[in-house]
């Protein structure tokens, strides 16, 4: 009886201590321990030391490894480390030459690219990488019985043959300014794919999954589903010998699983949700690093909705919200207010952009000009009908949560009623792609791709299909769209590009939000980190431990 | 007793038949399409079109469901949409995870709350049964995620003394001691809610049999207290619970959705629920099965278990 009656004690003792632990958790730092710690980022003391190991947590799990085939970014993670390319771009996003030897030599017409590649470059498994394994692989993108998500982006391909050994040219039909960012796709080896057909190489499993061989710093040795994944440093890797030995991927559940990980020391290196970097600056072996993200967030305005027809509201609405308040609270200062569709990280960026400031009067001014005078209930209207609409955002995402929830109020001073609603995310894109577009205004992000064309999102050739989900539509805009790829020189394409950016900012179908801040946490041992805003993890080749 | 059994398993046929054909139309019905989930701008839309062709969902949906029926029946669960990989091989590599941490939490949950219900029950009202009472209610009553937190906040994050979430640690040989180790903390969890309801029904059920009359039989015979409750009581008291143990194994799947999520345990549970939010439909519809079956066989169990411990049910 005694006894029992101890358990249960000690049963309601843990209950109590784990609801006193919930009242004051995270934090745990140690003052003393803070000042010790170094002002912050980059470069510490002295020579890359080799050997060790690191952790890097995942909250996605990767599905193959074969650069051709993926479409999620675990996979990228993994396929970046272990396949290398012709090109690829360093972090300020600027393509520079990697298994190729310098840039490539373009024709006067544009439409052929010869690119030499490095001798030496040998493949995980002893083999040199040559001219013939480059062909092989962009001839897949080619095939018609190639399954992958990335053929209609090599349509403009006609050929692509090898020279050489060491030379390689692609053909193009049409000059293609974004060409030599296509480029970049790790280089599959012909002697082991060859003989396998290309309708099969997708679903290729003894490659794909369980043993991948590229020419990356970074040899694959395991995968166990669901649980981690391991890599080694692959010794005559072109570029010389990764510092460290051995890299292992964690897989989680989510990012705060991944947080508690960081937390225990478990991993090292983990992609940190702006909402938990307070909690992991706690962490006194973590450090926090920030860059720009290459992308940009939103509200959109459905223009098949009458009330968003007239560019005077759109202007109106922008005019009505305060981005700026936005960004300081919901973002905590961890982004940039935005004016444009393009990220201030790319070339083609334009500051010269018809600009929409937090100005409520100037709101109800325009939004009176469009004929929407207050009704007797507050609300503005226009020929008896009402200004009332939905925003919505997919569920899980509290910021866009939130900004919907703000967007609600500061609409609701301009006499503007809105409902803010959220929805699980398969449902909320079904409900907003094609064909459905059953939409008022939604809260979303646009990741960027490397090159600024603009054409998926803003051409109206997009609308019934494609990501033009607005139903955007400008004559010029098209236009520019058709002939910026066409324009080689990168300083009349942003010319070109920039004009697109001022009619759309001039236009507003979009309120353009921010551009957001991304953050990695790392263990302060893991030194000669470079922050990528693209690649998650770059250059880990260079990355060494100070660990004692 | 055999031809009952005969009886029971031709009728499942029908039972997983019908069910295949709900789930098939409410995962048909539910918005979200496979494939599409992501919004790449890079991907271009024929790009997509042409996976959608290739996964076969642009056929419609009675043509779909009659060629999964088919492969189904010619033992083929298919390919993941999102994983590629066979479905079968995807559930044959979680399963033994799940396995364990259930048969583990089971166990735990068993030799911690049958006792405590027996006791409840021959000491009733008293502070010992008002305490088993008051916990059970709180067990009950925690949810799943709320406790595995707290609990990795206490043991792992602030102790360390267990880890935060995996099956074993990485890179390291296989060992047991490693295993329980990294099972202790969700097992609990699991078990948590289990032990509680347990230690309820074994209360209940050991009250109706103590009040019996065979029970005042043997007291009055002189038997002494301990082998009146234990030899007589506890087994006429423990028939229900084992029904409940058949009816338990479909939990195996749904109860550990959560804790499996909250410790990055990958079983079955995680699977399905990764599965569900990117409309991975060959495995929603295998795991869904599976559940069905489980459901079925745990039902047709604990009608066996019944007859085989109650001899007075007759077939």
């Amino acid at each position: 009886m005694f006894k029992q009656k101890s358990l249960l004690t000690t049963l309601a003792l843990l209950l109590i201590f784990s609801l006193f632990l919930v009242a004051c958790g995270g934090t745990t730092t140690d003052p003393t321990e803070e000042e010790k710690a170094p002002a912050d980022q980059e470069e510490a003391t002295g020579e890359p030391k080799k050997g060790g190991s690191i952790v890097l947590g995942s909250s996605g799990e990767p599905v193959l490894f074969n650069p051709l085939y993926h479409q999620d970014s675990a996979s990228a993670d993994v396929t970046d480390l272990v396949f290398a390319g012709l090109m690829q771009s360093n972090e300020n996003l600027e393509m520079v030459p990697y298994i190729a030897e310098d840039f490539p030599e373009i024709s006067e017409d544009g439409l052929e690219l010869t690119y030499k590649i490095r001798e030496g470059v040998l493949f995980h498994d002893g083999q040199e990488l040559t001219a013939d394994d480059v062909v092989f692989t962009y001839n897949i993108f080619k095939d018609e019985d190639y399954t992958g998500p990335r053929a209609s982006s090599f349509v403009d391909l006609e050929k692509v043959e090898a020279l050489n050994e060491y030379e390689v040219k692609f053909t193009l039909s049409e000059a293609d300014a974004s060409f030599p960012t296509l480029t970049t796709y790790g280089i599959l080896p012909k002697h082991i794919l060859g003989d396998v057909p290309v309708a099969d190489l997708g679903e290729y499993r003894e490659f794909n999954i369980e043993n991948p061989v590229g020419a990356g710093p970074f040899k694959f040795v395991s995968f166990t589903t669901g649980q981690s994944l391991e890599l080694e440093a692959f010794e005559e890797y072109f570029e010389g010998r990764p510092n460290l030995d051995k890299v292992t991927f964690r897989f989680a559940s989510d990012s705060n699983a991944l947080v508690l990980l960081m937390q225990t020391g478990d991993i090292d290196w983990m992609i940190a949700p702006p909402s938990e970097i307070a909690t992991i600056e706690t962490f006194n072996h973590a450090r926090v690093s920030n860059t720009l993200a290459l992308r940009y967030d939103y509200i959109a305005w459905n223009q098949l909705n009458p009330l968003f027809q007239d560019v005077k509201v759109r202007q109106a609405l922008t005019h009505a919200i305060d981005r700026q308040e936005i960004v300081e609270t919901i973002m905590e200062g961890n982004a940039t207010v935005a004016h444009a569709p393009v990220s201030p990280l790319s070339w083609a960026y334009n500051d010269n952009v018809p600009k929409f400031e937090f100005d409520p009067e100037r709101a109800t001014q325009l939004l009176s000009e469009a004929g929407w005078e207050p009704g007797p209930d507050g609300i503005l209207q226009k020929d008896g009908e009402r200004f009332s609409f939905t925003i919505l955002s997919n569920s899980g995402n509290v910021v866009r949560r939130d900004i919907g929830i703000i967007a609600q109020q500061y609409l609701g001073q301009v006499g503007i009623e809105v409902k803010a609603e959220q929805m699980e995310w398969g449902a909320f894109l079904d409900k907003i792609n094609p064909p459905n577009y059953d939409f008022d205004a939604i809260v979303l992000a646009w990741g960027l791709a490397l090159d600024p064309d603009p054409t998926a999102i803003w051409h109206s050739k997009e609308i019934e299909q494609g990501l033009n989900n607005i139903s955007y539509r400008n004559d010029r805009v098209d236009e520019i769209a058709d002939l910026n790829k066409t324009i080689l020189d990168q300083t009349e394409r942003a010319a070109a590009l920039g004009e697109i950016w001022e009619i759309l900012a001039q236009e507003q179908p979009y309120t353009f939000m921010y551009y957001p801040q991304q953050f990695i946490s790392l263990n302060k041992d893991v030194q000669g980190f470079t922050h990528h805003p693209r690649v998650n993890m770059y250059k880990v080749n260079e990355w060494w431990l100070d660990r004692n | 007793m055999t031809t009952y059994i005969i009886r029971r398993l031709i009728m499942m046929i029908p039972i997983l038949f019908g069910i295949s054909l709900i789930s098939f139309a409410i995962m048909y019905a539910a918005p979200g399409k496979p494939a599409v989930m992501d919004l790449d701008p890079s991907i271009s839309v024929e790009d997509r079109e042409k996976q959608m062709e290739k996964l076969g969902l642009n056929d419609p949906p009675h043509i779909q469901y009659l060629n999964w029926m088919g492969n189904v029946l010619k033992g083929d669960f298919g390919t993941s949409f999102t994983k590629k990989q066979p479905v079968k091989d995807m559930i044959l590599d979680r399963l033994p995870n799940t396995l364990i941490l259930m048969v583990f939490s089971t166990i735990l949950a068993v030799i911690i709350a049958i006792p405590f219900g027996v006791l409840s029950a021959t000491k009733q009202y008293s502070k010992l049964d008002y305490g088993v009472t008051i916990t059970s209610f709180l067990g009950l009553a925690t949810p799943n995620f709320w406790l595995g937190l707290m609990l990795i906040m206490l043991f792992s994050v602030q102790l360390g003394w267990t880890p935060v979430g995996g099956v074993s640690t990485l890179g390291a040989e296989f060992s047991l001691l490693d295993r329980l180790h990294h099972l202790i903390l969700p097992a609990i969890v699991l078990a948590t809610a289990d032990m509680a309801g347990l230690t309820r029904y074994t209360r209940s059920s050991m009250l109706e049999v103590i009040n019996q009359d065979y029970i005042r039989t043997a007291r009055s015979k002189g038997f002494p207290e301990r082998t009146v409750i234990y030899k007589h009581g506890l087994r006429n008291g423990l028939i229900p619970i084992i029904t409940i143990f058949g009816l338990m194994l479909p939990t195996f799947i749904g109860g550990s959705v959560i804790v499996e999520s909250l410790f990055s345990w990958p079983g079955i549970g995680k699977l399905f629920i990764d599965a569900t939010f990117e409309r991975d439909y060959p495995v929603i519809m295998a795991i869904t099965m599976f559940g069905a079956l489980l459901t079925v066989i745990g039902n047709l169990i604990a009608d066996i278990l019944y007859a085989v411990l109650d001899p007075r049910i007759e077939y």
